[in-house]
């Protein structure tokens, strides 16, 4: 009996016709899931990982130390910094020259994750297609561009702290906290 | 006028017309291919070329047009130029045949000529078919002359597969020649005048429902179409016979694909459905009072009729995965060709105890 059913089902052609109804059902019920990318883009999740750039406080200053500790953090050892003295003040260091080659970068944010000065920033930008790869090589300027565009409303330097506090990011009782 | 330059001067006015009503048919198909498989996959196919993507056939016409134009190393010259050509014009040739409104016959200075149908032979569908089998050899030919292992192997399926369906085709033909008495494929489409159920898929003495499944199957596996697209398996032999071809001949194995298509769908739609007869007796637009006018709605009988076809090759297509190359021979021979001779054997009693019907 089981036999004879699986007969006709074949000669009936009836699996085929189940799968072709199923077809003409989604022609008939057209819902598409496409989305015409450069005409209309999806809305990205909050914790989006993007390009990533370098921050100012409000004045204007930059945020970076050139403590490091984000090359050491690199996998794919994306960043290089080269660090100096602030002129004229010898406990204070900036990077002197800072470079991303984000051909390697894979967007883990770890060296987001190890800044102590929130100096690095991970943007929403994603469109960074370009016919010469040579243009991912970035420098501090082209860094600072990029946070300066996707990132307009600054943090506030945190005048009473201590100069200490800034380097190695310690909460201090009588400091203000920094918003986290 | 001499009479001969005039019967030339008509028959190239119809070839013209009929090359052009093809061609636009192929233009529109490779764009209703897209449009209506992304449709069923959840898509939205071509968009960008014109309003919902609708001037993108013209778009790939113009970059075939103007790509580079690649003769492999160690490929045969020749042969690899000739391929293209040998698989296209069997494709069109078979138009000449296919009748395409109602069975009309106009006089011009005495030159007796039927405006709907280029030349009504005789041996109509015999010469569809041998033409049809030509085809076969601009692929065998175009996949051995590229010089590349995946061509060869796509040639080699494709030289086993249409000889093996082809025969299925032409089995499942005899049921309706049986009926109709008749190659001319006028004389069949005139034969089904009438009621629908004087179309020979379901013509009293013998129903050709068995048929037509095995020759809807089999042209699907001549024309070389998912699910039976073993000679251009994407996944398994790159493209298949055409690998190899690039910018112009790469669009005459497309085209000569698609006017296969179109060609398949017309025989069928003239056979087993009646061709340009509409499934009511007579025409609307005759009761109307428009007796002259009657053609139009003929040929969108036909067109309809053909159109569905077109459509079921795009469904299948969406629906089905490719079957494996022993499943299509086995398929091929063990089944389809026994229910064919059945059909033939079926239909021939039939017709010896109703002859009259």
């Amino acid at each position: 009996m089981n036999r004879l059913k699986q007969w006709v089902k074949t000669i009936t052609l009836y699996e085929i016709v189940a799968g072709m109804k199923a077809t003409l059902s989604h022609l008939l019920n057209y819902k598409p899931v496409t989305l015409q990318y450069p005409h209309e883009k999806r809305t990205l999740p909050d914790n989006y990982r993007g390009m990533l750039a370098l921050l100012r406080y409000d004045d204007g200053t930059e945020k970076c130390v050139g403590c490091d500790l984000c090359e050491a953090a690199c996998p794919s050892r994306v960043i290089r910094v080269i660090s100096a003295e602030v002129p004229g003040e010898p406990t204070k260091r900036y990077a002197k020259e800072y470079y991303m080659d984000m051909t390697r970068c894979l967007f883990c944010g770890m060296c987001v994750d190890a800044c102590p000065v929130d100096a690095l920033g991970m943007t929403r930008e994603f469109e960074w297609a370009v016919y010469d790869k040579r243009q991912l090589h970035l420098n501090k300027q082209q860094l600072l561009a990029i946070g300066d565009r996707s990132f307009p409303v600054r943090e506030k330097r945190l005048e009473l702290q201590h100069p200490n506090t800034a380097f190695f990011n310690v909460a201090f009782k009588h400091v203000p906290q920094k918003p986290v | 006028m001499t009479e001969l330059g005039l019967r030339f001067f008509l028959s190239l006015t119809q070839i013209a017309v009929v090359v052009v009503i093809v061609i636009v048919t192929v233009l529109i198909l490779t764009l209703a291919e897209r449009k209506v498989l992304g449709w069923m996959q959840d898509r939205m196919g071509p968009m960008e070329v014109g309003p919902y993507g609708i001037l993108q056939p013209f778009a790939d016409a113009i970059k075939l047009f103007f790509k580079e134009d690649i003769v492999p190393a160690g490929a045969n010259k020749f042969l690899f130029t000739a391929a293209p050509l040998l698989a296209l014009i069997p494709a069109f040739i078979g138009f000449a045949v296919i009748p395409w409104g109602p069975d009309w016959t106009l006089e011009i200075n005495g030159i007796i000529y039927k405006p709907f149908v280029i030349s009504d032979i005789n041996i109509g569908i015999l010469y569809i078919l041998a033409f049809a089998s030509l085809g076969a050899y601009g692929i065998i030919l175009g996949g051995w002359a590229s010089n590349s292992k995946y061509s060869l192997l796509g040639g080699l399926r494709s030289a086993a597969q249409v000889i093996s369906y082809e025969l299925n085709v032409g089995l499942a033909i005899i049921g309706v020649i049986i009926l109709a008495g008749s190659l001319s494929l006028v004389k069949i489409t005139n034969a089904q005048s009438g009621w629908f159920w004087h179309w020979y898929l379901f013509a009293f003495p013998a129903p050709q429902i068995f048929a037509f499944v095995v020759y809807v199957i089999s042209s699907v596996a001549e024309t070389n179409r998912v699910p039976f697209d073993l000679p251009e398996a994407e996944s398994e032999l790159v493209a298949g016979f055409f690998t190899e071809y690039s910018g112009l001949r790469f669009a005459f194995f497309y085209l000569a694909e698609y006017a296969n298509m179109v060609l398949v769908s017309c025989i069928a739609a003239a056979m087993f459905l009646g061709g340009w007869n509409a499934p009511y007796p007579g025409t609307i637009l005759e009761l109307l009072g428009f007796p002259s006018l009657a053609w139009i709605e003929n040929t969108m009988w036909f067109a309809a009729k053909t159109y569905f076809f077109l459509f079921l090759f795009f469904w299948l297509r969406a629906t089905l995965p490719r079957l494996r190359y022993d499943q299509l021979m086995r398929f091929g021979w063990k089944v389809m060709l026994p229910i064919a001779l059945a059909n033939i054997v079926v239909t021939s009693i039939a017709v010896y105890l109703f002859p009259n019907s």
